[in-house]
């Protein structure tokens, strides 16, 4: 009996592995993984994208979307500092002020960008990216999840490099490109 | 632990849960995608807009956007008003209504009519005679700064000094227009506008002589030294160079050579040598060198 009892816990086990995996892929289970970002500049023009500057965009572009989700998330604006310029620095604050005011948090999970780039200044000095961004999407209103989802949402990015990073100053979700 | 032993003993239960598990699962989003809301479909920054709600009773209804959250309490079956404030930032917004159980729905917020044109131009200062060393980008954006991404016809006009305008019109692909030339003959402000309908940006690039071109010098021996001087120098296209162009002033006299450098000063630099005997003096400029200059020798 205790053999069999034993097997038993053992096929739950086996058998709780497809649906944790299903119950994530649902976005009911969701894990907290950090941004997934790729970078396609072959077509970015009139300048052609540097592969330092490449890289440089997808490190910042991938550590600002995961302070969006810490300041959102944690209704502080402190991780957005440095990051974000402008109207996207204007638009993010406000929304971490009313999510106070509200008592809302909202949360970005599994996160995964592929970012195009369709225009960069013959100086170099501006970026239009486009990102198709594919992330679950929490809201919640003290303990209580009002909302969740698993959402595609195009974005389109303008960065700009500051003294030691590039920084965004619009991110803009659009129907289509 | 083996397959084959756990279907030995396997419990009939734990695949019914799994079967039960799914099904809540599915029928959760199905529940979810019916939302009893209907949200805008062509909603405009800067423009009112309403949800529409259906059922009674009361609920808490929740606006997510790219610059707002808003909590507030509802009547099902009433319309939702969102003001041009609640609506002023392009992008996407969640609603949700809950009465017990929630339901949702996103919509989007296009960007609204023209008001500022961001133009950025470079180089504040270009040397003439450069080709595409000019370049200018020109964004819309609506009054909420909002990027507007339909396309849109910009009006680039250059003016150089003393020159008639010349015009180029650049649509907008992705909300950006742009355009790169070369730099004129003559020194002189050279002014840029970018206009879309009456929104007017200016700029000013200042065009100045480029490297001096064809150094002339003349000298003569003082109870000082010899003094050196270039005639007025000027680029390539007669411009006169800025004031602080650094001429090298070069004396050799056999084995022995000197240098001096001096800057231009109202078109013209000048050196003293304190060389002695027989001396050759040359000049030069960036890439641009002068005559040579023989002065004999003087005790």
């Amino acid at each position: 009996m205790i053999f069999c009892q034993l097997k038993y816990h053992a096929w739950l086990r086996v058998s709780a592995t497809p649906v944790l995996v299903l119950l994530s892929s649902l976005g009911l289970f969701a894990a907290d993984n950090p941004p997934q970002v790729t970078l396609d500049a072959s077509k970015a023009s009139p300048r052609s994208v540097e592969t330092l500057t490449q890289r440089a965009i997808i490190r910042d572009y991938k550590f600002a979307w995961t302070s969006l989700d810490s300041a959102l998330e944690s209704n502080s604006a402190g991780p957005l500092s440095g990051l974000f310029a402008g109207t996207a620095n204007t638009w993010l604050r406000e929304e971490i002020s009313s999510q106070q005011s509200s008592g809302i948090t909202s949360h970005y999970l599994n996160q995964h960008h592929k970012l195009e780039a369709v225009f960069y200044a013959p100086v170099g000095d501006v970026i239009e990216l486009h990102d198709t961004a594919e992330y679950d999407f929490e809201i919640h209103d003290g303990g209580k999840t009002i909302h969740s989802e698993h959402a595609i949402v195009r974005y389109v990015v303008l960065m700009t490099p500051g003294a030691d990073r590039w920084v965004i100053r619009q991110l803009q979700a659009v129907l289509q490109f | 632990m083996s397959l084959s032993i756990n279907t030995a003993c396997k419990n009939p239960s734990a695949s019914s849960i799994l079967v039960v598990g799914i099904f809540i699962c599915v029928t959760m989003i199905a529940a979810a995608q019916d939302a009893p809301l209907r949200v805008p479909s062509n909603a405009v920054a800067g423009q009112a807009a309403s949800i529409s709600t259906t059922g009674s009773g009361s609920a808490t209804f929740y606006l997510r956007g790219p610059s707002i959250s808003l909590k507030r309490d509802v009547q099902l079956g009433q319309t939702i008003d969102l003001t041009v404030k609640q609506l002023q930032a392009a992008g996407r917004y969640v609603a949700v209504l809950c009465a017990g159980d929630c339901s949702s729905a996103a919509f989007f917020v296009a960007s609204g009519k023209p008001a500022v044109l961001t133009f950025l131009v470079h180089p504040s200062r270009a040397p003439v005679g450069s080709n595409d060393v000019i370049s200018g980008v020109a964004l819309p954006f609506d009054q909420f700064r909002n990027l507007i991404l339909a396309p849109e016809t910009i009006q680039f006009q250059l003016t150089p000094k003393g020159s008639a305008p010349t015009l180029r019109s650049v649509p907008t692909h992705d909300g950006v227009a742009w355009f790169r030339t070369g730099s004129g003959k003559s020194a002189g402000a050279l002014q840029i506008s970018a206009s879309l309908s009456d929104i007017v940006a200016r700029r000013v690039v200042q065009q100045v002589a480029s490297d001096p071109c064809n150094l002339r010098i003349k000298g003569q021996r003082t109870a000082k030294g010899i003094l050196v001087e270039t005639e007025p120098v000027r680029d390539c296209s007669g411009n006169p160079v800025p004031d602080g162009t650094i001429v090298t002033f070069t004396a050799k006299n056999g084995q022995d050579v000197s240098f001096v450098d001096a800057p231009v000063k109202q078109d013209v630099a000048r050196a003293i040598l304190a060389a002695k005997g027989p001396v050759v003096v040359s000049a030069a400029s960036g890439v641009a060198t002068g005559n040579e200059l023989r002065l004999g020798g003087q005790e």
